[in-house]
């Protein structure tokens, strides 16, 4: 066995791989994520490589040269890895190094040694030495040699693309321990910060990032997490909203400068006119104005600018409504209603903007907690959300073998009988059609899973009656009464559809139950005054449910034991 | 994972109920779905610990 398996040699960190941005964290012994600064100072690197006479360039350093050396700079490839040229979009390097095949995968033509003539390196290549970029900061940081990590990778990344990045940490020296998914990450980033109470929720993470978004609808049931459904799409993403801002200055230009050439017409031009636009960007999340500012931007004329926050929304809300929408279509394909959301963590860089956190929670019920910088002070920097949550399962797993990890993420233990339905008690009466169902464990709750319910009893006690039941979650809509309609001239009828939305009566629409499957009756008997009852359910994988009932302090219990439905077995004959 | 606290009371138990052992039976549960969990979090290695060796919830806590 190599010394980089032995687990006790191990220094693991956090890795985030964006297209866009790259992050490094390690967890303290304090069992705290702290998010690393490279030496420039940056806590978000640039995913991007830039050679300069034989020089390599990495993170801020290499993204200013896609001003004067585009050509041998390279952005966004982190998606190309395990791809075949044939299947990549490489739009997003169109102002940078181009991507071209290579045998079976994906390289860019680069000078990135003193030679005149240019070499051709693979997306491999360029992955290893962006995360010995990488490695290195962590290693000087932590005065250690790092040489294993977690790394987070999106949900739709296929096995070739996490071979591929597999073997490229492996040339960088890093073992990786595990690959974990970014909206996990980012939940469980919220999830073990000091003094977070485990709750059964359902979470979206909405992904806004540079090149993508990604939504992905989780349900966490006891601090064990599900996803149950998921969308990508790669044309809302930061560069369009940064798109947005470059034709608004570059229109902007044009009308003061009229002799000028279009900024957007020039390489060189457009290059500044994009980084001082996603600048720009940045400075609006925590501004209501911005100033854009650019020397020699076109024909060698100087170019400055003022914006202001909501003349930015403005222009970005084209994308932002999309981004929305693809919110709302996740839950959607979860077969969830909003009222079903707990929680909605915003990621992604572009998830600093207010109108970003502030469009999504418009969409959903009061009820949702929307968990972004403008909308919650002790929400989690939206950009260091994944590489978090890897720093802390890089914590939680780095002294085991790496066969025990890969038999525990194998589909043996990973696939797992989730309930479909909520289980749960009858209050205050045992009639279906009257009695009130309360919820004891959810729907969605992975099997086998043990729970306990302290529930009150009638004002003098006595003898109770505990009906354990199936809850099936009903959206509940009451349309408003029609008013009357009041006498109005035609002029007033016409302003009447831009009114604001509250102003109308909007349908209410609430979280109900309907009683399914009921699948026990218990009675407990001579419970004193002010007594409560305790229920302990364990249902199995096969659905076997084993319930105590019993007054809380009282002696004994009654104890019920329910099978579950009768299964065919497969192939045993 | 917290206890769930229920502040509805339960029913009185109607006139004449009889069960055996105090307890009845009536149905069972509807099917499960089969769903991936996630490798990750402490809860989740909890889970694989006790499937891998086979363990039940209290065996598990011994
Ligand atoms: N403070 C900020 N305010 C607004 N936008 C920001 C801020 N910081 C970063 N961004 C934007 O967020 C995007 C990068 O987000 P992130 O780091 O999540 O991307 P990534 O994961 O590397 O990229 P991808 O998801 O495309 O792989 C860029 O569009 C960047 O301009
Ligand atoms: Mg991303």
């Amino acid at each position: 066995m190599s010394a980089e398996s032995d687990p006790a040699q191990r220094v693991a960190i956090g890795i985030s791989f964006g297209n866009s941005y790259s992050s490094i964290a390690y967890t303290s012994g304090e069992g705290k994520a702290e998010v690393i600064a490279n030496e420039d100072g940056d806590r978000q690197i640039p995913s991007i490589l830039s050679y300069v006479e034989g020089e390599e360039l990495h993170g801020s350093q290499a993204k200013t040269q896609l001003v004067r050396n585009a050509k041998n700079t390279v952005t966004t490839f982190r998606d190309f890895l395990g791809q075949d040229f044939k299947s990549i979009d490489p739009t997003p390097c169109h102002q940078s190094a181009h991507p071209v095949p290579s045998e079976s995968t994906v390289a860019f033509k680069v000078r990135d040694t003193e030679a005149e003539e240019e070499s051709t390196v693979t997306v491999s290549e360029i992955t290893t030495r962006h995360l010995k970029r990488l490695r290195q900061s962590a290693s000087d940081y932590l005065g250690k040699d790092v040489n294993a990590a977690v790394i987070t990778v999106p949900t739709n990344f296929s096995d070739a693309q996490k071979d591929a990045l597999n073997k490229a940490a492996k040339e960088a020296g890093i073992e990786v321990l595990q690959f974990i998914s970014e909206p996990v990450a980012a939940v469980l980033a919220y999830d073990a910060r000091p003094g977070a109470q485990l709750a059964d929720k359902i979470i979206v993470v909405a992904d806004l990032g540079g090149t993508r978004s990604d939504i992905a609808v989780v349900a966490s049931r006891g601090g064990i997490y599900s996803v149950l459904a998921t969308i990508h799409d790669y044309e809302v993403s930061g560069i369009q909203l940064d798109q947005a801002l470059m034709d608004h200055f570059a229109k902007e230009f044009l009308k003061k400068n009229k002799s000028a050439g279009d900024p957007r017409e020039n390489d060189r031009s457009l290059a500044k006119l994009k980084l001082e636009s996603e600048a720009v960007k940045k400075a609006l999340s925590i501004g209501t104005t911005a100033n854009f500012s650019v020397e020699s931007l076109a024909d060698g004329v100087d170019f400055t600018a003022s914006i202001n926050r909501t003349r930015y929304d403005l222009l970005a809300s084209k994308h932002i409504a999309a981004f929305v929408r693809l919110v709302t279509h996740a839950v959607e394909k979860a077969q969830l209603d909003p009222l079903d959301i707990t929680e909605i963590i915003v990621a992604g860089g572009n998830s600093h903007t207010p109108k970003v956190a502030s469009a999504v929670a418009n969409a959903f019920p009061e009820t949702t907690t929307v968990l972004a910088p403008s909308t919650s002070p002790t929400a989690i920097n939206p950009s260091e959300l994944s590489v978090r949550g890897a720093a802390i399962q890089a914590s939680l797993i780095q002294e085991f073998d790496l066969e025990d990890i890969e038999q525990s993420s194998h589909p043996m233990v990973t696939v797992t009988p989730h309930l479909s339905h909520a289980v749960g008690v009858l209050c205050i009466s045992g009639e279906e059609s009257s009695g009130i169902f309360h919820t004891i464990v959810d729907a969605e709750t992975p099997l086998p899973v043990r729970r306990t319910a302290i529930i009150s009893t009638p004002r003098e006690g006595g003898d109770v009656l505990i009906k354990l039941v199936e809850g099936l979650r009903h959206i509940k809509v009451t349309k408003p009464e029609p008013k009357p309609k009041k006498e109005k001239s035609e002029d007033d009828d016409e302003d009447d559809s831009d009114e604001d939305e509250s102003e109308e009566e909007e349908e209410l629409r609430e979280k109900t139950w309907k009683i399914g499957n009921v699948l026990s009756e218990a009675a407990v008997k001579g419970v004193k005054k002010g007594g409560k009852v305790e229920v302990q359910i364990n249902i199995t994988a096969d659905l076997n449910v084993n319930a105590i009932f019993r007054e809380v302090g009282g002696k004994g219990g009654v104890r019920g034991l329910l099978s579950g439905p009768k299964v065919t077995q497969n192939g045993s004959a | 994972m917290a206890t769930v606290t229920i502040a509805l009371p339960l029913p009185v138990l109607p006139e004449g109920w009889a069960g055996e052992k105090d307890f009845k039976s009536i149905g069972q549960l509807s099917a499960a779905t089969d769903r991936n969990i996630e490798p990750v979090g402490p809860h989740f290695l909890a889970h694989a610990r006790r499937k891998r060796h086979k363990r039940t919830f209290s065996e598990d806590e011994r």
